[in-house]
């Protein structure tokens, strides 16, 4: 390799040449002193014209190369290909887009070929600037953590374990399946939720490749240190008082069990033992004890019934205590669901405090056989009800609540309609809506079964605060813009989703984004919806937006597809040079950096006193760079004084 | 320093103008104008830098120092920068500028900031037009 500064000039067939004299540049540069070596070709990005390049560069001992082509959009990747080909360094290399911002916008060619003169020389000076840059590379762990073991959770870990590594599902309840495997049908075509999950978290739990999956249930992920391929997490796991290896699944723990509480798993419907399983069915097949109900751990006193009762020995252990572990993971998915939108913000809807309201998740479980009424629609007096009314859009279209449109939530009400018709056959039913949201191939079919039926009445209301839940001589009844009151049984609201519970808490550890409306923010919500705007962390499920099973599976699939396209074994990771540097000598600790990284890829370290910058997180964007103010940080490939050149070729 | 209004009695000042482009949106807005292949002012040089995070305010000083009439900085939009929020350190930059440019008797209209997505060809060249038409009626940028 020589000394020589090229300068190729591309006709790009006559595109170019049209508007602009390379000839004239050529004399242009040879007049103002500039010693280059200068090359024509009819159209460089073509086979014949890349093997040109890579010939001349290397025959005529180029270091340095201006390329005068397309935009730098287009084919800069392709030129620094040739350039590394013919053995000079990639980045010794600058494009000046004469096509796309010259030949084709300027009508005179003199002027045409005077602009593409300025800018020439602008390239010039700043590629004499440029250093030569080597891409880094290094080793990666290509495990991954998935935290949230529901439909999107479980796919992701599954499919990342069936490629081989390992997958840690971190779950915060004692059991697997989300949502969706405490409801017993799923629109659009009734089919069982834990039919469908069951033989996936059964594939989990014992399958092939269970042994590549940890599970850990009644876990949360406390912190995160590290980026990108190098994750360590740490996880701190309740005790679960029964243990995992003996506990055989038998319940026989659980009748004898003195202490009860309404049940979490049935939105507080029913009740629970303090020593039972979540619900019947729930995977693992394990019980579990929640000590906050537990007489031994609530009140104090020596009852050990369940341990009596227990078969195996040692598989109730009171002497259980959480765990604090680290693991080590390339990528993080976040899968931890949404929630329901609280009714008691809409307080003329009655919910909490009259008897007969429903949320669509209480209401789920009590057309489950495992729910509180093993399926039978009865109200809370149990007496089978003559009428139903659901609300849609509760808390939804609405800029005093959420503005959006859940876009699952019509399709919940309408699965109800059609489980009501079939249950209580003789029940009217009236919906109340300000949308009907229905779209796919196969979601209208329950709308319009709706719509047909004789014994329901859609009712379309304009505001919520123009429907009012009361009760009237101890009977239950919904008003429609003051109205009279129409009797009720049961009313059903069928709320917003909502962002995850512990968004902020997620975002705060690992420094991801929460969107406008509460959801976990994605890259991009077209082109990148499972990947949040962190390296290596990735987005499944509701978390990301509201949606239903097919699209957390979809996304759950499209996460761990990241996960393992990103990062493949015995491969490394290679990191563009062109990112930030801090100069440590100049830096002052001023820490104004690390607060404007858009990354948070700016660390700082309290012993030296400076800022340093992680190669892995840095995304090259030189905004630190910009915002310095000691001028102590050094954009690779955007310097200041390679832009400083840049402007005064343009203006010479 | 000071910005005299000393325009050309010929008429025929041809002002010279930097502008700063993002890669990702605006300096892709300016290459979709240049596909659609419809003429444009050339007064306009570019400069591409990653982000308009990037555009330290010391460049539009060097751009009017080095004989610039004009510079204009285009970001991505609001909400779309692909680095999330390099376009609003542009903006926050951009009016500080604008203060320091006044007290050396520059004309705001000299030194303008907007926003072009990667898809809107025309209003770059609308943009750009605008802006050597303004500081072509200012006449050349004279330093003292």
């Amino acid at each position: 390799m020589g000394n020589k500064l090229g300068v190729y000039f591309c006709d790009c067939g006559t595109a170019i040449t049209d508007k602009i004299d390379s000839a004239k540049i050529e004399a242009g540069l040879a007049a103002a002193g500039e010693s280059v070596h200068f090359r024509r070709h009819e159209l460089l990005c073509s086979e014949e014209g890349k093997q040109f390049l890579e010939n001349d560069l290397r025959e005529n001992g180029v270091e340095r190369a201006v390329i005068c082509a397309c935009s730098p959009r287009d084919h800069e990747q392709t030129f620094m290909r040739c350039m590394g080909k013919a053995g000079c360094n990639p980045y010794l290399m600058q494009m000046v887009n004469v096509r796309e911002q010259i030949a084709w916008v300027c009508e005179d060619r003199d002027q045409a070929t005077a602009k593409a003169m300025r800018a020439v020389k602008a390239a010039i000076g700043r590629v004499k600037l440029h250093q030569p840059l080597e891409k880094k590379e290094i080793d990666i762990c290509v495990d991954a953590l998935i935290i949230g073991g529901g439909p999107a959770g479980m796919r992701a870990a599954l499919t990342i374990a069936e490629s081989g590594r390992k997958a840690i599902l971190v779950e915060k309840e004692p059991v697997l399946g989300g949502m969706p495997v405490r409801y017993e049908d799923t629109f659009p075509r009734m089919e069982c939720a834990p039919c469908m999950l069951e033989p996936m978290m059964a594939e989990i739990l014992h399958g092939e490749h269970a042994e590549h999956i940890e599970i850990l249930t009644m876990a949360e992920v406390v912190e995160t240190v590290g980026s990108y391929g190098n994750f360590t997490v740490t996880i701190h796991q309740r005790p679960r008082y029964v243990d995992a290896q003996k506990c055989i699944g038998c319940g026989e723990c659980t009748a004898p069990c003195p202490a009860e509480s309404p049940n979490p798993f049935n939105f507080g419907m029913g009740s629970k033992k303090a020593m039972s399983f979540p619900f019947a069915g729930a995977l693992p097949n394990l019980t579990f004890l929640d000590e906050s109900v537990c007489l031994r751990f609530a009140k104090n006193e020596p009852c050990k019934i369940c341990q009596e009762a227990c078969p195996v020995e040692g598989a109730v252990n009171f002497k259980d205590a959480p765990r604090t572990m680290q693991r080590t993971v390339g990528a993080i998915i976040l899968a931890v669901g949404a929630q329901l939108y609280d009714c008691s913000n809409l307080p003329q809807l009655g919910f909490g405090k009259l008897p007969e309201v429903y949320t669509s998740a209480q209401f789920e479980r009590l057309i489950s056989s495992t729910g509180p009424t093993s399926g039978e629609i009865k109200t809370q007096a149990g007496e089978v009800p003559r009428s139903i009314a659901i609300v849609h859009c509760v808390g939804s279209l609405d800029s005093e609540h959420k503005s959006y449109c859940s876009g699952v939530c019509c399709q919940v009400a309408f699965k109800f309609n059609h489980l009501i018709g079939k249950r209580v056959p003789e029940a009217k039913i009236v919906h109340y809506f300000k949308e009907l949201v229905t779209p796919g191939k196969e979601e209208f079919e329950l709308r319009r079964e709706a719509e047909h039926s004789a014994n329901t009445t859609m009712i379309r209301y304009q505001q919520i605060r123009d429907l009012e839940v009361v009760s009237e001589q101890g009977r239950t009844a919904i008003r429609h813009k003051g109205g009279i009151a129409r009797p009720v049984d049961m009313v059903v609201l069928c709320p917003a989703l909502i962002g995850p519970e512990d968004a902020a808490k997620l975002c705060t550890m690992l420094e991801t984004n929460v969107d406008g409306a509460g959801f976990l923010e994605e890259l991009h919500g077209r082109m990148n919806s499972a990947q949040s705007k962190i390296k290596g962390i990735y987005l499944a499920g509701t978390c990301q937006a509201p949606g239903d099973i097919q699209k957390a599976m979809n996304q759950g699939m499209a996460a761990a597809g990241y996960v393992l396209s990103g990062l493949v074994p015995g491969r490394k990771l290679e990191i563009s040079p062109v990112r930030a540097i801090v100069d440590e000598e100049r830096c002052s600790g001023c820490r104004v950096c690390g607060s404007i990284c858009p990354y948070k890829a700016i660390n700082f370290d309290t012993e030296k006193k400076v800022s340093r910058v992680n190669e892995v997180l840095c995304q090259g964007c030189g905004t630190c760079v910009a915002a310095c103010p000691a001028g102590s940080i050094w954009g690779n490939h955007f310097t200041n004084d390679e832009i400083f050149a840049e402007i005064e070729g343009m203006l010479k | 320093m000071s910005d005299t209004n000393s325009k050309p009695a010929n008429g025929t000042f041809e002002p010279k103008i930097i502008g700063f482009l993002c890669n990702w949106c605006s300096y892709a807005g300016a290459d979709k104008a240049g596909s659609q292949q419809t003429p444009q002012p050339p007064n306009v040089n570019v400069v591409r830098v990653m982000c308009s995070g990037r555009i330290d305010p010391q460049f539009v000083l060097k751009a009017f120092r080095e004989g610039a009439d004009g510079v204009i900085i285009l970001a991505c939009h609001p909400r779309d920068c692909h680095y999330k929020e390099g376009n609003y350190r542009a903006a926050s930059r951009h009016r500080m500028l604008l203060q320091m440019l006044k007290q050396f008797g520059i004309d705001e209209a000299r030194c303008r900031f907007d926003y072009v997505s990667a898809g809107e060809g025309e209003r770059y060249i609308q943009l750009i037009s605008e802006t050597v038409e303004s500081v072509r009626s200012l006449g050349p940028l004279q330093l003292a």
